[in-house]
């Protein structure tokens, strides 16, 4: 496979966790512009946790992870109280202030007669596992589809549970969930972990994937995109981001014709969709009507082998 | 049950415990310079390569060049193109053509001798080429 599609499809792939992150808050009816923060969080951790501590990537990749997740934590226990247009504000400036504090956290340790490690607005370098255990691209490709693959069928599982039913409540008309008895503080405080936990894991596969990450990556441009990938792919299914990403990247990638102007492009799509579905192409209605489709198809397919 | 718990603990704790540091490996660094050419938005760059520890010219190296946006990470890519060698030891050429004007993260693939890639942050404006400000 050409080197530039692996590029692509490692960007699509890693942008995905992203969108999924913002997806989880939206299903419980928040908009989150801070998700760039957790997963600049789990790119510096899990960045620090193999380039300068020397760990495996796998635990390097977790460490990134908890490390979004407890930042989530962190920000959901005062914020999470909060609805609509102020959560959506105390995000943004809790994103802001991470990536400032980044700009201002210097942590270099000398290995092998180079400094490594984050040097404030320079940036980090030299995150070289992937160059110093000889892994292919085609191999880390496989590595991030791997880890996507498993989200979505634990996004599947989510939808069929208690918790994922009560996400959805709680996005659909948070008072009346917690007249039906759901523990609404609780449950957006374990969607806010979980969301967080995913952009920390998008994070460190980025930093592997690059080799370098500096502050100014994560500014509320990619925040706003990974809202935005949500918005348009649709809220009905955790496809829907996936969908987002594919169309953004993908699709406006190889029109190259549109090169400069992708973002003026991607900006109308995404107002054009909010006005004619607002929740996006794989909304839940459609979702609905997919899977009825498929089970009648289903059962039909079962009583002609019947018969 | 409890021991299985244990061992899973202890495998866990195992996994997160830091590896010997990694052994010591070539790495390459690179001087890059770049001209603005007549047509907009394209740039021939100079690459010169050389072992990091040793300062010896990297030559018969396979070189890509590929861009990146940092204000738009992963959304704004060029594709990288293929360096070609030149007479001097270490040299080599790229042309590039940039989607827009502004700060660009050059990504240098290098395979052959020495797998690697550098990262070179440039500011590419009207008429001329240098590293961004942060890079310097």
């Amino acid at each position: 496979m050409d080197d530039y599609v692996v590029g692509v499809l490692s960007n699509i792939g890693v942008l995905a966790f992203l969108g999924l992150s913002a997806y989880l808050l939206l299903l419980t009816g928040e908009i989150s512009f801070g998700q760039q923060a957790f997963f600049a969080i789990g790119a510096y951790a899990a960045g620090i946790a193999t380039a300068i501590w020397g760990w495996p990537l796998a635990a390097g990749l977790l460490f990134g992870a908890a490390a979004g997740a407890a930042a989530a934590l962190v920000v959901g226990v005062p914020t999470l109280r909060l609805h609509g247009l102020y959560f959506a504000i105390a995000t943004l400036a809790f994103a802001e202030m991470v990536r400032l504090l980044f700009e201002l956290l210097r942590y270099q340790v000398m290995i092998d007669g180079e400094l490594v490690g984050p040097n404030g607005a320079d940036g980090f370098r030299d995150i070289r596992y992937v160059f110093q255990n000889n892994i292919e691209p085609q191999q880390f490709l496989l590595v991030i589809y791997a880890l996507l693959v498993a989200v979505l069928l634990g996004f599947a599982l989510l939808e069929r549970t208690r918790l994922g039913v009560s996400f959805r409540m709680i996005g659909v008309d948070y008072v009346l969930a917690q007249m039906h008895g759901v523990a609404v503080a609780r449950h957006k405080l374990i969607a806010a972990g979980l969301a967080g936990a995913l952009a920390g894991l998008g994070g460190g596969l980025y930093a592997h994937l690059t080799t370098y990450v500096e502050p100014r990556l994560f500014d509320v441009m990619l925040g706003v995109h990974s809202l935005a990938y949500g918005l348009i792919g649709g809220l009905g299914t955790a496809l829907g981001p996936l969908l987002g990403v594919l169309i953004d990247i993908g699709l406006l990638e190889s029109i190259r014709a549109f090169a400069g102007y992708r973002m003026i492009i991607f900006g109308g799509l995404v107002a054009l969709l909010l006005i004619v579905r607002p929740r996006g192409l794989l909304d839940e209605i459609l979702v609905h009507r997919i899977g009825g489709a498929w089970r009648r198809w289903w059962r039909r397919r079962a009583a002609k082998e019947a018969a | 049950m409890t021991i299985l718990c244990r061992r899973a603990v202890l495998a866990a704790a195992l996994w997160c415990v830091p590896v010997a540091a990694q052994a010591a490996e070539t790495r390459a660094k690179a001087d890059v310079n770049c001209q603005a050419l007549p047509t907009r938005l394209q740039y021939d760059c100079t690459l010169r390569l050389a072992n990091a520890r040793t300062d010896e010219p990297l030559s018969g190296a396979t070189v890509r060049v590929g861009a990146d946006m940092p204000s738009m990470p992963m959304a704004h890519n060029v594709r990288p193109v293929q360096a070609t060698a030149e007479p001097e030891a270490g040299t080599y050429r790229a042309r590039l053509t940039l989607e827009m004007h502004g700060d660009w993260a050059l990504r240098i693939d290098v395979t052959g001798p020495v797998r690697d890639r550098i990262v070179k942050l440039m500011r590419f404006e009207p008429g001329r080429a240098e590293p961004s400000p942060r890079s310097r």
